[in-house]
């Protein structure tokens, strides 16, 4: 009940300012060269979505995106399972990924696109680079952090290491994945967009660059929208799966 | 069942323990009573083997799968089931999923827990949680028992009844068993030998008891047992 309150309290909150919006816009308080009305911002968007070009544009984006998220899961837990694992490696690894994580990473664009092209590697290889590192340190730290009592459990009930990786280290990785996801898929939209935007020609981030170089706001307030839009059902949908993996909880 | 001889455990300091002798004879009941902090833990890890100790042996007449140990808190897997903690044993030792399962389900019954199989430890209270530690332990049917305060975070109705019930469990099951505990009237009420652990640093035996009150034991009626208040006096004493 609650919740629902908070909930109806938020979507008349934005309702208000919306409407606010609009009728400023009509008012002629805004310039609608800087700041166009819902209204016109939602016409854009329908053109959009009815023009057949947009969707080619959407799926360039999800592609690099998933492709990205993909295999930089892949590849953050996999260094995060072998460094903690091998410290021998943990010694090499680690220092890069602190770098990479201290750094904005997403400077590494440009040399992506001299590297792979302007096509789709270089935008998964971005995709893929913000969101390995985020998922190498949640494991990597992780199974430092893991509960030695379970350890020890485990150790005293006669079990080695398959069993310590199966009921211990594996469950305890599944979490901290679970409780990163949602920040990965975000990473993974910001290295597609960012990508995009640097240098294509497809993709919500090509719209965005030429949204922007032709001083369309409305385009590029609707694609923010959508891609907002977008973001939030995947995060519905990662938050689902977050909870039918740690239902334990 | 269990002999400790000049056991001494550091960790990179002065000893906490120092030249420790010890026994367990079979189908008795031990305990060792010390001061928070004397390192009694520590003993418990040596015998187990999750410490090596500087110094001294731990000679056991069981093989290792023999010995099941108590913890003070209950360490369940939160992400298994209470049937898949429980049956967790039983397949490390490579009984396969159907039979460990129905092994598992029989002893969560006599645990008084039938139906919480499906659980999580999460949805359970500190009691029910003790008991499926228990049951953890002894479905895989140890001759020796350690346990290491095992029931210090429960309330104390729930600590009496959880007592009584374990009690039964030593005599029908034949267990021997070497409980760590600060509590005195614990250690009384349930052993057969009770050894004194100094105060730490370098803590030492300082006295071994034998218990004469006749087994089996009931919590309550061994507190009106005549041998019970001399005894509580006595080892206060050596405590302090």
């Amino acid at each position: 009940m609650k919740t629902f309150l908070i909930a109806a309290r938020r979507i008349v909150a934005l309702i208000l300012l919306v409407a606010f919006w609009e009728s400023a816009s009509r008012l002629g308080w805004l310039d609608p060269f800087y700041m166009p009305a819902p209204s016109t911002v939602a016409r854009v968007m329908m053109q959009l979505f009815a023009g057949g070009e947009f969707w080619t544009h959407l799926q360039a984006t999800f592609i690099a995106a998933f492709a990205g998220l993909a295999a930089g899961l892949v590849l953050g837990v996999g260094l995060g399972f072998a460094a903690a694992l091998f410290p021998m490696l943990a010694e090499l690894l680690e220092p890069v990924m602190v770098l990479l994580n201290a750094i904005p990473r997403v400077i590494l664009a440009p040399l992506f696109v001299i590297w792979l092209g302007i096509g789709l590697a270089s935008k998964v290889a971005l995709a893929l680079v913000l969101v390995s590192v985020l998922m190498f340190f949640a494991v990597y730290n992780g199974i430092r952090e893991v509960d030695r009592r379970l350890v020890e459990r485990i150790r005293t009930l006669g079990g080695g290491r398959r069993f310590l990786v199966r009921e211990v280290y594996v469950p305890s990785v599944t979490a901290w994945v679970m409780g990163n996801l949602k920040v990965a898929v975000g990473f993974a939209f910001t290295g597609a967009v960012v990508g995009e935007f640097v240098a294509s020609s497809r993709g919500l981030g090509y719209l965005l660059q030429f949204a922007q170089s032709t001083y369309n706001a409305g385009l590029t307030i609707a694609l923010i929208v959508v891609i907002m839009a977008f973001v939030l059902l995947l995060f519905a949908l990662s938050e689902r799966l977050e909870r039918r993996l740690l239902r334990w909880r | 069942m269990l002999r400790v001889r000049g056991l001494t455990v550091a960790f990179g300091g002065p000893p906490v323990l120092e030249n420790i002798d010890l026994d367990v004879k079979a189908g008795q009941f031990t305990t060792l009573i010390g001061p928070s902090g004397s390192g009694k833990t520590s003993i418990l890890r040596a015998v187990t083997a999750l410490l090596s100790p500087q110094s001294g042996t731990v000679a056991l007449d069981v093989p290792a799968n023999d010995v099941g140990f108590l913890f003070q808190d209950d360490a369940l897997l939160p992400w298994r089931t209470v049937r898949q903690n429980v049956a967790l044993g039983l397949r490390i030792r490579g009984i396969a999923a159907g039979p460990a399962t129905e092994k598992a389900d029989r002893w969560l019954s006599l645990l008084g827990l039938e139906g919480f199989g499906d659980r999580y430890p999460r949805q359970l209270s500190g009691g029910q949680r003790k008991r499926v530690a228990i049951a953890q332990v002894l479905v895989l049917e140890p001759r020796l028992l350690l346990m290491d305060e095992p029931f210090a975070s429960l309330d104390a109705i729930v600590r009496m009844r959880i007592t009584e019930e374990l009690l039964g469990w030593v005599e029908r099951e034949h267990l021997t068993v070497l409980l760590v505990t600060h509590d005195l009237e614990e250690a009384i009420s349930s052993s057969d030998v009770v050894y004194v652990l100094s105060q730490g640093p370098s803590a030492t035996i300082r006295a071994r008891h034998e218990i004469g009150i006749p087994r089996p034991r009931h919590v309550l009626e061994t507190r009106r047992d005549p041998l019970f208040a001399p005894l509580v006096e006595l080892l206060w004493k050596e405590l302090s």
